[in-house]
């Protein structure tokens, strides 16, 4: 019985061990400068790091297939950049907070596209 | 009567104890049928376990499936790293699915900013999740429903899209994105 809970204990340690060595700052400086980031969830983030947050440049890669390539400021899509979606479609333009705000194009997969004024997530008609 | 007890009296006694055991049966099938009519449901018991079993006989099925499916993302569409889906198996690993996780949620939030609003506001709590098969369009339709207070207002906000790709841990499958646009 004893044998079997510290196998238990043993396994547990050794499986948080091995997902804290595989999350976090992966290469570079994530304080101040260029690093990229592991998240427990796969999420990576490449890109320009100011106090601890992503600030700059940088491209976030989700394990669903989005990917965003552009401005982060405050650790949020803030600024110019694209939105890859999983199926291929993408909107490139201004985000503010973490949204599509301001100028953009969103393309759907098969080439068809809508260009305007974003408002949160939505054209402004 | 009494000529009835004198004719009892005069039956061998195989005779006798076939008679009693003939007795029994019949007060036992008795018993089972007043039995089965005060607290059975007869036919409609049967049909639901008929039912039942027909949806376990399913479930091992696609658990079957699932289990030889390859572990990674699988998709619909023409995916140039994923594993892409036949029409069949689309539709099996769409009704084997169950889970949505957080990333597909956040990918759908992306186009309904006020179903945003309330899942952050709320803890990131979801009400409900549901993935369904639709036979008239033959697609898989993913969803989920959040609701909270939101600047002192109650809201409910429903999102939902086409699922169109999933995740195989080997386990089990999961949605990995909701094409909501």
């Amino acid at each position: 019985m004893k044998r079997l809970v510290f196998c238990i204990l043993f396994y547990l340690l050794a499986s948080s061990i091995a997902q804290a060595r595989s999350t976090g700052c992966k290469e570079g400086n994530c304080d101040n400068g260029y690093g990229k980031w592991v998240y427990t969830d796969k999420t990576t983030y490449e890109g320009e790091w100011v106090a601890t947050k992503k600030h700059g440049q940088g491209t976030e890669t989700w394990p669903n297939g989005y990917i965003y390539k552009g401005e982060f400021k405050e650790s949020q899509w803030n600024g110019i950049g694209i939105l890859f979606f999983p199926d291929g479609s993408t909107y490139e333009g201004e985000w503010a907070n973490g949204f599509m705000n301001g100028e953009g194009t969103f393309t759907w997969s098969d080439g068809k596209q809508k260009k305007g004024i974003w408002k949160n997530g939505s054209l402004q008609e | 009567m009494e000529v009835s007890k004198n004719r009892f009296k005069t039956l061998s006694e195989p005779v006798k104890q076939f008679g009693g055991l003939v007795g029994i049966i019949i007060l036992i099938f008795l018993t089972f049928f007043v039995l089965n009519n005060i607290f059975g449901e007869g036919d409609e018991l049967v049909a639901k376990m008929k039912i039942e079993e027909e949806r376990i006989a399913e479930e091992r099925k696609l658990n079957k499936l699932i289990s030889s499916l390859p572990s990674g993302v699988l998709v619909s569409f023409d995916g140039t790293d994923n594993f892409k889906l036949s029409d069949e198996l689309y539709e099996a690993v769409c009704k084997a699915t169950k889970l949505i996780p957080q990333r597909a949620i956040m990918g759908a939030n992306f186009l309904n900013f006020r179903a945003h609003e309330i899942y952050t506001i709320n803890g990131n709590k979801i009400d409900e999740t549901f993935v369904k098969w639709d036979d008239e369009k033959n697609k898989c339709f993913a969803g989920f429903v959040v609701s909270g207070n939101n600047v002192g207002v109650d809201e409910t906000v429903k999102v939902s899209g086409e699922a169109l790709s999933f995740l195989s841990t080997g386990i089990d499958t999961r949605v990995y994105f909701i094409k909501n646009f």
